[in-house]
């Protein structure tokens, strides 16, 4: 068994990360993909739940919200996480499936403390 | 519901009997005269494949040797009473249900209030047995809900029907008239095949058309799917919350197949439907049913049970023979392969729930 301990991961500068909107960072032999969305960082294991794709690197995009028949209501704009592989969509806010709410992408926590971003993450030796 | 007993209670409905006429001649008089001359020289325009064993039971034919399906009398001690069924549910002939294929729609009008109208007055006076379908020509919408609008009062007619096959998928907003008329007086839609590859439709599979009738008929349930399919993506059942689709003699195997794949899809592509509030299968549950004839005969029969078990579809399923069809399935032998809870189900309560005017 090997070690584990709950550490604190440098991400990036916080301006830097605002400007791009998105960072994948490497903790050990995972990925973390730190997301910024209204105003907040979120980060979020770099697994889709469906086939483990790396959906961290899909396309971040509205979607159309839910609707009358034959009615179309964009929104979410720049909320929404697509995977790359079959496209599920995903709320960056909350890591929920728009289609099935069980399904979630694994949140990391998130430290920002002055002008840099951390992750909080327990990472094997 | 109230408790009735149970020997108050119907025991069998069969939800597919097909009715017809003796001869073209006996429509006439519920036919406007304009259309005299086309319904005689012409009658339906349907493609037909042959069949070495022909397409009725040889031994459906009436004492006076007329057409099978042709006499309320004989079809009533042939078959209604032979076997204790309490309701008969007439879907007209294989013929009648292509009318949608004819090129002219208002000849195809025509023809669907004739069929109604010689229904109400020749089958379902003579015995309350009968129940009935209100025939529509679906490739005049319009046309369509006024037929509902004007037969749906009548306590013997118990659905809509219309061929499964159409111009168009049908859950496109074109035929949406057809389902508010139907959803306003509570009947629900019937799709029957036999139609496919006629005229105006299209052909039998997307690659074209099978050569022989086996092939052809083994191959019929691909457009049910495809029907079933638009119906929900289109979100007809959003739209019209309490309608219900039958899709009759189209065949079970195939559900849990679409339900999964229609809701792998769904996961993906859902933006592309927001209309639709739950996954797919969720709708063929709450707002589909099928029939059971003609019943797939797996080697080990309950393969199938365990297939309607998979979809979740014990309470959807309805008996239907076909009489007087070729390919008729026996009430009880047919039946007596499903588990008694499941075949009570199959037999009579799920066609009950259905059927408010059986109740």
């Amino acid at each position: 068994m090997t070690v584990t301990d709950t550490s604190k991961h440098w991400v990036g500068h916080k301006q830097e990360l605002i400007q791009a909107g998105r960072k994948i960072v490497k903790v050990g032999k995972h990925e973390i993909g730190v997301f910024y969305v209204d105003g907040d960082f979120y980060a979020w294991l770099n697994y889709c739940p469906h086939f483990a794709a790396p959906v961290c690197e899909g396309e971040i995009c509205g979607t159309r919200l839910p609707s009358r028949v034959y009615e179309y209501r964009f929104g979410l704009d720049g909320q929404i996480l697509r995977c790359p592989w079959h496209g599920w969509e995903f709320d960056l806010k909350t890591g929920k499936h728009l289609a099935d709410e069980n399904t979630k992408l694994k949140q990391v926590p998130v430290e920002v403390e002055n002008e840099d971003v951390f992750v909080i993450f327990k990472s094997r030796a | 519901m109230a408790e009735v007993k149970q020997e108050n209670r119907p025991q069998l409905i069969d939800t597919d009997v097909h009715n017809t006429f003796p001869n073209r001649e006996a429509l006439l008089p519920y036919l406007p005269k304009v259309w005299h001359k086309e319904w005689l020289e012409v009658g339906y325009n349907i493609s037909t494949y042959f069949s070495q064993v022909g397409k009725n039971r040889l031994d459906a034919r009436t004492p006076d040797g007329g057409h099978p399906g042709s006499d309320p009398h004989f079809l009533l001690e042939h078959h209604i009473e032979k076997y204790n069924i309490d309701y008969g549910i007439l879907t007209h002939s294989t013929p009648s249900l292509s009318i949608a294929a004819l090129f002219d729609p208002d000849y195809a009008d025509a023809l669907a209030s004739a069929h109604n109208d010689y229904l109400v007055d020749k089958w379902l006076s003579v015995s309350p047995k009968f129940k009935g379908s209100i025939l529509i020509n679906s490739n005049n919408p319009e046309m369509a809900a006024k037929e509902i609008d004007r037969m749906a009062s009548h306590p013997g007619m118990v659905q809509v029907i219309m061929a499964s096959t159409s111009r168009m998928p049908y859950g496109q907003r074109f035929y949406h008239p057809i389902y508010e008329a139907a959803e306003r007086h509570g009947l629900p839609v019937v799709l029957h095949p036999g139609s496919e590859g006629s005229a105006l439709f299209g052909a039998p599979t997307p690659s074209g058309f099978p050569t022989r009738y086996l092939e052809y008929h083994n191959i019929l349930p691909i457009n049910f799917m495809a029907q079933v399919n638009s119906l929900i993506c289109e979100g007809v059942f959003e739209k019209f919350p309490h309608l219900v689709v039958v899709a009759m003699e189209g065949g079970i195997g195939w559900a849990p197949h679409l339900m999964w794949r229609m809701d792998k899809n769904y996961k993906a592509l859902r933006d592309t439907v927001p209309w639709l509030k739950e996954l797919p299968s969720e709708y063929i549950k709450r707002h589909i049913r099928f029939t059971t004839q003609p019943l797939e005969e797996p080697s080990h029969p309950q393969h199938l049970t365990s297939i309607i078990e998979m979809a979740g579809l014990e309470d959807n399923i309805m008996f239907s023979s076909d009489y007087p069809h070729w390919d008729f399935d026996h009430p009880e032998l047919a039946l007596n392969r499903f588990p008694k809870e499941l075949r009570h189900k199959i037999k009579v309560e799920n066609a009950l729930k259905l059927y408010k005017k059986l109740a």
